[in-house]
């Protein structure tokens, strides 16, 4: 029971990072991100490529420079703020669906890139020599580390996020989300306001990457696919947007109905065949529920402004 | 110094294949530094569109709009913004997301607004004087006691008075004010035309479209009449109100003096 709690936390609290940089990007800057697993993905091979062993034998990636862990976490901040920046830069002036559009293709255009090219990411098979660092510490268990490296990473973006919002940059963004016209009669300049946002939420993004490859020490293609994405989009809705506390709830709970359903013994693969559809059909009915209530929204409005 | 401030030269918009501004000479007109301009004409003559020409909202097809030596023409809307030009919208806009005061502090060019400088916290001091001046300039728009209240309780009238706020504290050099007083009552008509006569003695350039003339013709000091997107008459109010072809066009036989 403990380790089903431990993996909601740690597997909570990381994408809750995910839901937090999109809420900065969609609630606050107004930009719809329909890719934001690419941002993920990003950091999450960066991570893998720049920690793990040169290639050696049969193995068919190209790089590997045995870096160790934080020089790994540099490199998936630096990757995933790149990928910002390739892709925002001629989207950005994009409105709403077609902002969504475009995201959503840059993302499949890297998922094709990595399951195609076994230079970078050894193909379909992913790169699985990524080394985990011994952090047996103080006597710690392993999975304790990695539920409060996950938990540090969730309060420091918090935190930054709000910082960034409660000051006039705030103020600034959120005119720009209100009326864009307005805010350029006021002398703000949209393009650069709504690109720095961009650029900005994409680096947790790409750190939670590097923990996500930490814990699991395999990164795939099948691991980035456009289901993150909406899953991170569903914890956003169930969460509400606008308040921290609401985003981070939602996720946990999202991540929380998952774990528990995964962590059912089955007898036969025919029941977990089974079990599948039911979590589906369970997930739809809860996420009815929950937009008809909006419980995590209402706490979140009871601490603070996000 | 003295000479223009604002300069329209030979400007054209076409919408679709509709000349809206500027007729086949384009528009040309010029703003002396510290006028005050009043731009009348009737529905669809292309106030409104001038206003966005001027400040960058649409860009012009042809021709060009200099302030001060900077060429607007080339220049994005915030860009204009920052070389000192004021404008407010016909429809009135606010930051529904945004507090009356912030509303109004949101537009001080504000130093706050880097990612260095939250990343440092400096902005905290420059804030301080930001909300005292925020607040002086609701007191003089007469909305001191709506400071902390949300602008979805603001009525139409109190939300131009806003927008003009947000303006003010900006220090223009130049404001464009799009019909100012429609939905306006009485007692804020006379406080906003006490504030634009004041701004006016402090050195503002103003450029007022308006069709309320009673209000308009008591505080301009000239007057710019288009028609169809065309200049059909400039003059002191006093020639304006006798102009024949203006009369004709606008203002009707009863304000003929």
């Amino acid at each position: 029971m403990s380790q089903i709690l431990l993996s909601i936390l740690t597997f909570g609290c990381l994408f809750s990072v995910l839901t937090l940089s999109l809420n900065l990007q969609y609630a606050r800057g107004g930009m719809i991100n329909f890719g934001i697993v690419a941002y993920f993905a990003a950091g999450a091979y960066a991570y893998a490529i720049f920690t793990q062993e040169p290639p050696k034998g049969l193995d068919q990636y190209l790089f590997g420079f045995g870096a160790p862990w934080w020089v790994g976490f540099l490199a998936a901040a630096v990757a995933s703020m790149l990928f910002a920046i390739i892709t925002g830069w001629p989207t950005l002036r994009l409105r709403g669906e077609y902002l969504a559009l475009t995201t959503f293709a840059f993302a499949e255009m890297l998922h094709s890139v990595l399951l195609n090219e076994r230079r970078i990411g050894n193909g379909s098979v992913g790169l699985s020599n990524i080394e985990r660092p011994e952090i047996g510490w103080m006597g710690i268990p392993e999975g304790y580390v990695y539920a409060g490296a996950a938990i540090i990473l969730m309060l420091g973006t918090a935190l930054v996020f709000r910082r960034l919002l409660a000051s006039p940059y705030g103020r600034a963004v959120d005119a720009v989300r209100d009326d864009e016209t307005a805010a350029q009669a006021i002398g703000k300049d949209v393009a650069r306001l709504r690109f720095q946002v961009f650029v900005i939420s994409a680096v947790p993004i790409g750190l939670a990457g590097a923990l996500y490859a930490m814990i699991t020490t395999l990164v795939s293609p099948d691991l980035f696919t456009a289901e993150v994405t909406f899953f991170v989009w569903m914890a956003l809705v169930l969460g509400g947007e606008r308040t921290i506390l609401g985003v981070v709830l939602g996720t946990l709970a999202l991540v929380g109905f998952q774990e528990i359903v995964r962590a059912i013994p089955y007898e036969s693969v025919r029941t977990a065949q089974l079990a599948k559809s039911v979590e589906v059909m369970l997930t739809g009915v809860i996420f009815i529920l929950v937009l008809r209530w909006q419980p995590f929204e209402a706490l979140g409005r009871r601490s603070k402004k996000a | 110094m003295s000479g223009d401030l604002l300069v329209i030269d030979r400007v054209i918009k076409r919408f679709g294949g509709l000349k809206a501004v500027g007729g086949d000479a384009g528009l040309s007109f010029s703003v002396p530094r510290g006028a005050f301009l009043g731009l009348i004409g009737p529905n669809g003559a292309g106030k409104s569109t001038t206003f966005n020409l001027i400040s960058g909202v649409l860009k012009p097809d042809s021709g060009s709009v200099t302030l001060d030596g900077h060429n607007l023409s080339l220049a994005g809307a915030a860009k204009i913004a920052s070389y000192g030009l004021g404008r407010t919208f016909q429809t009135p806009r606010a930051f529904p997301s945004l507090t009356v005061l912030e509303n109004v502090t949101v537009g001080c060019d504000n130093r706050g607004e880097t990612i260095a400088s939250v990343a440092l916290g400096r902005w905290r001091s420059a804030e301080r004087e930001l909300r005292e001046k925020a607040r002086e300039v609701l007191d003089r728009v007469g909305l001191s006691d709506r400071v902390d209240d949300s602008v979805g309780n603001l009525s139409g009238g109190e939300l131009r008075m806003l927008e003009v706020a947000r303006q003010l504290v900006r220090d223009p050099r130049i404001l464009l004010l799009d019909e100012p007083t429609a939905g306006v009552d009485p007692t804020l008509q006379t406080k906003l035309s006490k504030i634009l006569v004041d701004l006016h003695a402090e050195g503002c350039t103003l450029v007022v479209v308006e069709h309320n003339l009673h209000f308009l013709m008591q505080i301009a000091d000239s007057i710019v009449v288009l028609q169809n997107g065309e200049l059909l008459s400039q003059g002191s109010p006093q020639a304006i109100k006798s102009d024949e072809k203006v009369i004709a066009a606008y203002l009707g036989s009863e304000h003929a003096t």
